[in-house]
């Protein structure tokens, strides 16, 4: 066989790696009833803040400890906690990505991705 | 139309920049048909007389498009929607310059610029290659201008123009109505704070050079296919290459530099997928180039070059589209708003796409090709593996980066990694590695023949190599043993390319263009690794406050809460947030930090400045501060404040009865009684009518500093009084209140209450980051170096 085609297989066995890879890593957009059924794995889901039940964050008791309930796209609900500092803006958040997996009886998250409806697009003069 | 006369708007301008971009779109037409018909009709000098004078008009209305916009922004005409939307009048002129380019038109306009600054000099430079070259530039040229039109064509949209009137843009706003309207809109939205930095100024514009200037050695490659002159193209063509190849790499990397300076995200790369759209064209550029110089070397593989230097600006092309057309949607933080382009963005994308593979397919017979086998004892073999390599590692950035794009064609609902960096690195390492050892590898051997004495070399050179990198891995304090491999690629690329550079370093240097370079990427690759395996975080939570056992805290507890003037320890530092001072819209936190040596004394000291910027459209911005060592980085910046700092409050009251010798503790430190004085002479009280007057001597110990504090007891005329003692650094207040029976002494102690006056906020030791830097800088050395060379051998 020529060393082109050695390398031409060898090119093709690691591009077919990376498409595997690519699959195998990749998270999902899931719910919380999914989260659920598989604690442990990580997912994305996306959903908004539960305005009527409260927050929570003391600085001065753990700086890293945030929590708050949201709800999915599917309306289930699910209490969230963040080992970080409250996000700036979070008040303000329409949408919320968050990635984690489910732990027992709260969505620990790793990431949080807010969606502010102003950032870029605030297209209001105030008269 | 609107009967209303609006009073003050500024329209000539507006009026002005919109017609330069209609006149530099159909400008941009004529000349690419121009230079096409001038190459197809050598003998009629008519066409190439016209494409030349219809580029210069192009290049006028570029400009006068340029000039417009910025009078637009730098006088405050928030009319128009640009000027509103991405300035405001508080700015000073270099962030008005990053205004410029903060929204999508404008960074179309610094590219339109760019490739048309790129076009004047191939008119003065491609002589033959002049017509078809420029024809191609032209092509992009017309699809670029397209993307400002801004023109309604029945009833789809081309392009966004820069110059439409706020009033259009937002039609049903009942402001619009008054005819004084102007006077309501004081103020534009302004620039988003996180462009607010220096290097704003000026990492867009490098990028943007350098993804202009890809279009040049594509524009050859594709002349040549398109004339069947499939040799000449490449020795104009290479000095294009590598300063594409170096100003896209510095554009990239000072993109990092500007990450590491003012995003708090902790780091210069994240591969988020703006960072890794700008890498990939970079990649494939560099391999591209290395099969150029393989194919001059020894005319093989020539269909590689080609398809790799095609590709090189076809992946801009599809960094653009990911990039503009909003696809990214959730899976990046920085990338451009949905302006409802991407269908236009799609085919300028597809356009340049199958006019490259239409020719390729069609000369693809025809193309210079070699029948035998490579020998693996050869430079060009190792290269020729090196280049593939940097190509699959491309291929795997980008994969992982187009998940939106799968996700829209085969509507799937894939998210990209949980741990996007884990899955990056484990693909990346090993092909780092690789090429780190190949940049040793093929710089030892010769193209075509070598004998036995290269061999030789290349292993005196690894084992040398070898026992410098177990040294240095154990220096580094180095744990996983795949760093083993990256720390020798770096290693093995300095110390063989070092050793090639010597003999060049007697005023010849710029012939040793290609070692420098290399010698660059070794000393990157060794400050990524170092960097980024060693990176500490040093604000974890040591202070061993009671924390809610709800909390089950993990591992990343990374964030600090400071209160004003109460110190805390953090690995060896102890760090005190001293406080807060106001400079134009930011807020800066003095942090103070203080190094201990091993026996726990203070080794130096310095202080920190992270901002903040309470914005009223962002919320916080923040923005790190970063002391500079040259073997380490502390890197720091506030992850959250008090929206509003309350006044001051004693709390935490605190009964003691003491004895001298006793110690009173509290939250901001302890005091120990030394005695009690009965010999007072304290100011501003009138002893002589106290029947006693006591004063309790106390030493008041913080984390790092010892105060005296003096809090007195006294009876007058038979009624007893108080006089407090206040330590204000250590918010501390004792109050001194009575004798007991068994002589000890009543002391209440009080707290200031500082929860209003406080910040969160991480940091993080970065070792050896000057390294990443450094690299950058001798890589770009090496390669001005090569371009010199290339332009010489040119005779330009």
């Amino acid at each position: 066989m020529k060393k082109t085609s050695i390398i031409a297989l060898a090119i093709i066995a690691i591009a077919i790696g990376a498409i595997v890879s690519m699959y195998g890593d990749a998270s999902t957009y899931e719910d919380f009833g999914v989260a659920n059924e598989h604690p442990g794995k990580e997912y994305h889901v996306v959903g908004t803040l539960n305005r009527s039940k409260a927050k929570f964050y003391d600085p001065k008791q753990d700086a890293n400890f945030f929590s708050f309930y949201m709800m999915d796209e599917k309306g289930n609900e699910s209490k969230v906690v963040y080992h970080n500092p409250e996000p700036t803006d979070f008040d303000r958040s329409e949408k919320i990505v968050i990635v984690g997996s489910m732990e027992g009886d709260h969505f620990e998250a790793s990431k949080i991705l807010l969606k502010c409806p102003s950032k870029y697009t605030d297209n209001q003069v105030k008269a | 139309m609107s009967s209303v006369t609006f009073i003050g708007e500024h329209l000539f301008w507006g009026n002005l920049g919109h017609s330069a971009v209609v006149v530099s779109f159909i400008a941009s037409i004529l000349a690419c048909l121009s230079y096409v018909y001038a190459e197809r009709n050598p003998l009629d000098k008519s066409w190439a007389i016209m494409a030349k004078y219809a580029f210069h008009l192009h290049s006028l209305a570029v400009l006068t498009i340029i000039a417009s916009l910025f009078k637009i922004i730098y006088s405050h005409y928030f009319e128009y929607h640009y000027a509103w939307q991405h300035s405001s009048t508080d700015l000073p002129v270099h962030f008005m310059i990053s205004c410029f380019w903060e929204g999508q038109e404008g960074s179309f306009l610094l590219w339109i610029f760019w490739q048309m600054v790129i076009g004047q000099i191939l008119v003065r430079t491609a002589k033959d290659w002049l017509n078809p070259v420029m024809a191609v530039v032209m092509l992009s040229q017309v699809a670029l201008t397209s993307m400002l039109l801004g023109v309604k064509i029945l009833s789809y949209k081309l392009g966004s123009s820069p110059f439409e009137l706020l009033r259009n843009v937002m039609a049903n706003a009942p402001i619009f109505k008054l005819p004084d309207y102007l006077s309501k809109v004081k103020d534009g939205n302004g620039l988003n704070p996180l462009l607010q930095n220096y290097w704003m100024v000026i990492h867009p514009p490098t990028l943007f050079f350098g993804f202009a200037t890809t279009v040049v050695p594509f524009a050859y490659a594709i002349a040549a296919l398109w004339r069947r002159d499939y040799s000449k193209w490449l020795k104009p063509a290479l000095p294009w290459a590598l300063v594409s190849a170096m100003v896209l790499g510095a554009g990239i990397v000072m993109g990092g530099f500007w990450a590491y300076e003012s995003l708090s995200f902790g780091g210069y790369w994240a591969w988020d997928p703006v960072e890794n759209a700008s890498l990939v064209p970079w990649l494939i550029l560099i391999a591209g180039m290395h099969v150029m110089l393989i194919h001059r070397a020894t005319g093989n593989s020539y269909i590689v070059a080609v398809v790799l230097i095609i590709t090189t600006f076809l992946t801009v092309l599809y960094a653009t589209f990911l990039t503009r057309s909003g696809i990214l949607g959730n899976s990046s933080v920085h990338s451009f708003t949905d302006l409802g382009m991407s269908g236009q963005l799609l085919v300028f994308l597809l356009l340049f796409v199958l006019l490259s593979v239409f020719l390729i397919v069609l000369r693809w017979k025809e193309m210079p090709r070699s029948a035998k086998d490579e020998d693996i004892y050869t430079r060009e073999f190792w290269m020729f593996i090196g280049s593939l390599v940097l190509v699959i590692s491309s291929f795997q950035v980008t994969l992982t980066t187009s998940i939106p794009v799968f996700n829209k064609i085969f509507s799937a609902n894939l998210a990209p990694p949980a741990d996007v960096i884990a899955h990056y690195n484990k693909w990346q390492m090993p092909m780092a590695i690789i090429i780190g050892v190949l940049t040793a590898v093929a710089q030892l051997l010769k193209y075509k023949k070598n004998s036995k004495d290269a061999l030789k070399k290349m292993g005196i050179n690894a084992l040398i190599s070898l026992v410098l990198t177990i040294a240095l891995f154990f220096a580094f304090k180095l744990e996983n043993y795949f760093y083993l491999g990256l720390l020798f690629a770096g290693v093995f690329g300095i110390i063989t390319n070092g050793i090639i550079l010597v003999p060049f370093l007697r005023g010849k240097i710029k012939l040793a263009g290609a070692s420098v370079a290399h010698i660059g990427f070794g000393v990157l690759l060794i400050g990524v690794l170092v960097s980024s395996a060693n990176k500490q975080v040093i604000s974890l939570n040591e202070s061993g406050q009671a924390i809610n056992p709800d909390f089950n805290n993990k591992e990343n507890v990374e964030n600090i809460y400071l209160e004003r003037g109460k110190p805390n320890k953090m690995g060896d530092y102890i760090i005190t947030y001293v406080k807060d001072s106001q400079n134009w819209v930011n807020t800066y936190y003095q942090v103070n930090y203080k190094k201990l040596n091993a026996q726990g004394e203070v080794d130096y000291e310095f202080n920190l400045y992270p901002n903040g910027q309470i914005n009223p459209k962002f919320g916080l911005v923040a923005n790190p501060d970063t002391k500079h060592y040259w073997g380490h980085d502390v890197f720091t910046y506030v992850s959250s404040v008090p929206a509003q700092k309350s006044g001051a409050k004693w709390i935490n009251e605190k009964f003691h009865e003491v004895a001298p010798g006793d110690t009173i503790y509290t939250n901001n430190g302890y005091a120990v009684l030394t005695g009690i004085n009965t010999n007072t002479d304290a100011e501003n009280i009138d002893e002589k009518n106290f029947q006693i007057l006591l004063g309790a001597e106390l030493k008041v110990y913080t984390l790092d500093k010892v105060y005296d504090a003096m809090p007195m007891y006294g009876v007058q005329n038979n009624a007893a009084s108080s006089y407090e003692a206040m330590v204000d650094e250590a918010k501390l207040k004792f109050r001194f209140t009575g004798v007991t029976n068994s002589k000890k002494i009543n002391i209440i102690s009080y707290e200031k209450d500082t929860s209003g006056d406080f910040i969160i906020m991480k940091a993080i030791e970065f070792p050896m980051i000057n390294f990443v830097w450094a690299g950058t800088i001798i890589m770009i050395v090496g390669f001005f170096l090569s371009i010199i060379k290339r332009l010489q051998e040119k005779g330009i």
